[in-house]
């Protein structure tokens, strides 16, 4: 699963099969803390072997491994409460692991939560102080990067106001430009990306690429998967614990997309009714030559094959298709109506085949919602959401302004004129 | 004064980053018993954190806790002054809230004592000197007491974002019981004044007997926090029990010499330096000397015991606080 072994100098962050065990219910878990400050007291490591659970408890963290190399950006990403949090904490000694071990090179440097410790009365200027120092630097550094940091977060005009006249931006603002002009060699940031207005969040990413340049190496945690790719390297997916990818950042991505998608479609299977006239059966995403496929890029032809099950005949149905994305939500629709298109149905039911060629969409994760309708406004028989998983996997998108990027291909030429 | 301890060494691979972290290369936390850490010349620190209770390996655990006391001396001072400010900018009073829990104690047992409600014994110096200098002492051994869990309650958030020593907390901590202490120190100056209090030379030996108390104070209610942070009825106990505390500690009378109620200044742990330090102050000569060392004594072992047990709590009550 790991990257293979280079020069282990290189190596930042090694968490060599990591287990964390969590408690929800309240009583227990204080109770469990009382007995775990008791054994640490006495000196009773805690390597809990991976099945001695106590009541109530679950492992929010499973076997996790994974390394992080110099001048790497990993972003971990998964659905809430996969563990990414947890992983984070730990990576940064906040909490300990139940078993297996956290290897850290160099110094960590951590943004947690940006602003953490800003005492509102005092001015701007004397927080960037006791921030500093929070993160463990000295008065004689923070001089020297004084003028920085007050220029990085734009805010020269009132950093000698009191910080409560500051709105959250500004404060975000502030936080960030002090930690992020620190400089370790391991920076962890949890849920920062989406900081400030779009100006300041290039400004962020800029600034980033420039530490990743250097050689600092980054871990990051974000649900904000559309911003990643101007940062992060690489990614590791959580699910329910249990790191379920670990390598390049489209492929997980998409992976998350899809877990996101997987627990809409859970819900929506429990609904589901059965006694219909008409329903839509098996769906299937196909190419050009009809034989399926779940991986497409940019540009080819996808199929998608419908079978519609019926009890009586159905005369003059219609279908209407909505192509979505977990994230954007649905991104086109459309209705056999508008090309004309009323067929009949005769049990047991018959395949209607939508065909899609040159499909637009760039790299992520698909899926369509189907409808069946007979002619008029009323006669609905089946609605079937989340079905036809696909996802685009090329050509790669570029966030950097070199390529194309978003969510559709869109069709342009330039001219120079003049 | 400055020394280079937090530069990270450079590791020949072109420009460094500036090092920010507070580790020393030589110090890392939870180092882990299979050897890992980092050895050789140039080589960056290696931090482990693993199950391992950092316990196992005591001379470590504590050399730790020193090398955090000493990194975290600028953030203590950072939060002290943060907090003073803060303290007093959005006060309309300001100073006067520091003297005003002593001066209203004192008035009140003043009061009571002057309606023949109880009798203090023979105090040998005016009794409102006496009962306000008890009470300044009492003040600061309870405010040393509670300042453990009210410093984790307070900084909570700081403590389950951020990894920084943690000791810095209990400096500040300390620092400003010992500034409020200070501060009611002038009142007791100016009560010397206007009682015309005969000043004796033991005076240059009170601040030990006071440092004892703060200090036993403090660790005792660092003992208790772990307890405290992570049920509340601990704090409440506390608060519920202190009025009957302070009853036990001759505050308000001279100390009982006959028994059982003699035994009463060996338990309380309270009383030995409380009394060592009130006669050092009013009367010069002491009877408590054999039993107020003893109990400055102790407080050191106590002390460090403490200090184990708060930083090798930290992590399982963070976990707690996010679970």
């Amino acid at each position: 699963m790991n990257l293979s072994r280079s020069s282990s100098s290189d190596l930042i962050l090694d968490v060599d099969h990591v287990w964390k065990i969590y408690c929800r219910n309240l009583k227990r878990a204080m109770w469990y803390g009382l007995k775990d400050v008791g054994r640490e007291i006495i000196g009773g490591g805690r390597d809990r072997s991976h099945h001695d659970l106590r009541s109530g408890e679950f492992f929010a963290i499973s076997d996790a491994s994974f390394q992080v190399r110099r001048g790497e950006c990993l972003a971990m990403i998964g659905p809430n409460g996969a563990g990414k949090s947890t992983m984070l904490k730990m990576i940064n000694g906040l909490i300990k692991p139940d078993s297996g071990s956290i290897k850290i090179t160099g110094k960590i440097g951590a943004l947690i939560e940006l602003g953490t410790g800003f005492n509102p009365i005092l001015s701007g200027r004397e927080n960037i102080y006791i921030n500093a120092a929070v993160l463990g630097i000295r008065k004689r550094e923070v001089d020297g990067l004084m003028e920085k940091i007050v220029e990085f977060a734009e805010l020269g005009h009132v950093i000698n106001d009191p910080i409560k006249t500051y709105s959250s931006g500004m404060r975000v603002r502030l936080g960030f430009s002090i930690a992020a002009n620190l400089r370790p060699e391991l920076l962890l940031m949890d849920e920062v990306l989406a900081v400030g207005d779009v100006g300041f969040r290039m400004k962020c990413f800029t600034h980033l690429n420039e530490l990743v340049k250097q050689g600092v190496s980054i871990v990051l945690v974000t649900h904000a998967v559309g911003m990643l790719q101007r940062v992060a390297t690489r990614s590791v997916v959580f699910g329910q614990g249990k790191i379920v990818h670990d390598g390049d950042l489209e492929t997980g991505c998409t992976i998350y997309e899809e877990m996101l998608g997987a627990s809409d479609r859970v819900r929506a299977k429990k609904k589901e009714e059965s006694g219909r006239i008409g329903e839509i059966g098996s769906v299937e995403v196909c190419n050009e030559g009809m034989e399926p496929q779940a991986e497409f890029e940019t540009g080819e032809t996808v199929r998608l094959r419908i079978q519609i099950n019926a009890r009586e005949k159905i005369k003059d149905a219609r279908l209407i298709v909505s192509l979505c994305s977990p994230v954007h939500g649905v991104l086109s629709s459309v209705s056999s109506p508008y090309q004309g298109i009323y067929f009949d149905v005769d049990p047991p039911g018959r395949v209607i085949t939508l065909k899609i060629p040159e499909i637009p969409f760039l790299i992520g994760a698909y899926h369509f919602n189907i409808s069946l309708f007979g002619r008029e406004k009323v006669d609905f028989y089946h609605r079937s959401s989340l079905r036809g998983v696909f996802r685009i996997v090329g050509p790669p998108t570029n966030a950097d302004g070199y390529g194309i990027n978003g969510i559709t291909k869109l069709q342009h030429s330039w001219e120079i004129n003049g | 004064m400055e020394t280079e301890f937090e530069k990270s060494k450079p590791s020949g691979k072109g420009e460094q980053p500036i090092a920010v972290a507070r580790r020393t290369p030589e110090t890392s936390r939870d180092v882990s018993s299979d050897g890992t850490e980092a050895s050789g010349q140039g080589s960056p620190s290696v931090t482990t954190y693993s199950a391992q209770s950092s316990i196992q390996n005591p001379s470590q655990l504590i050399r730790d806790i020193f090398v955090d006391f000493w990194l975290g001396r600028e953030l203590a001072w950072r939060l002290f002054l943060r907090n003073i400010r803060g303290l007093y900018r959005q006060t309309l009073l300001g100073l006067f809230w520091a003297f005003l829990p002593p001066i209203a104690n004192t008035a009140i047992w003043i009061f009571l004592r002057q309606a023949n409600v109880f009798s203090m014994g023979d105090t040998q110096v005016d009794g409102t000197v006496y009962i306000l200098t008890g009470m300044i002492l009492w003040q600061a051994f309870i405010d040393a007491f509670q300042m453990p869990l009210a410093m984790f309650n307070k900084n909570r958030n700081l403590i389950s974002k951020l990894n920084f020593p943690r000791e810095s907390l209990l400096l500040v901590g300390v620092g400003e019981v010992l500034f409020d202490l200070l501060i009611r120190l002038l009142l007791l100056i100016s009560a010397f004044l206007i009682f015309e209090v005969p000043v004796h030379a033991s005076v240059l030996y009170a601040p030990i007997a006071i440092l004892g108390l703060v200090l036993i104070g403090a660790s005792l209610g660092l003992l208790l926090m772990p307890i405290g942070s992570l049920y509340q009825d601990v704090g409440r106990f506390i608060s519920m029990v202190l009025p009957f505390w302070m009853i036990i500690t001759p505050i308000i009378y001279v100390p009982l010499t006959t028994f059982p109620g003699s035994l009463l200044n060996w338990v309380n742990p309270a009383s030995p330096l409380l009394l060592l330090a009130r006669d050092w102050l009013l009367i010069g000569t002491t009877d408590h000397l054999a039993i107020g060392l003893t109990f400055a004594a102790a407080a050191i072992p106590i002390s460090l015991i403490a200090l184990v047990v708060y930083r090798v709590s930290i992590p399982v009550l963070i976990e707690r606080m996010t679970a």
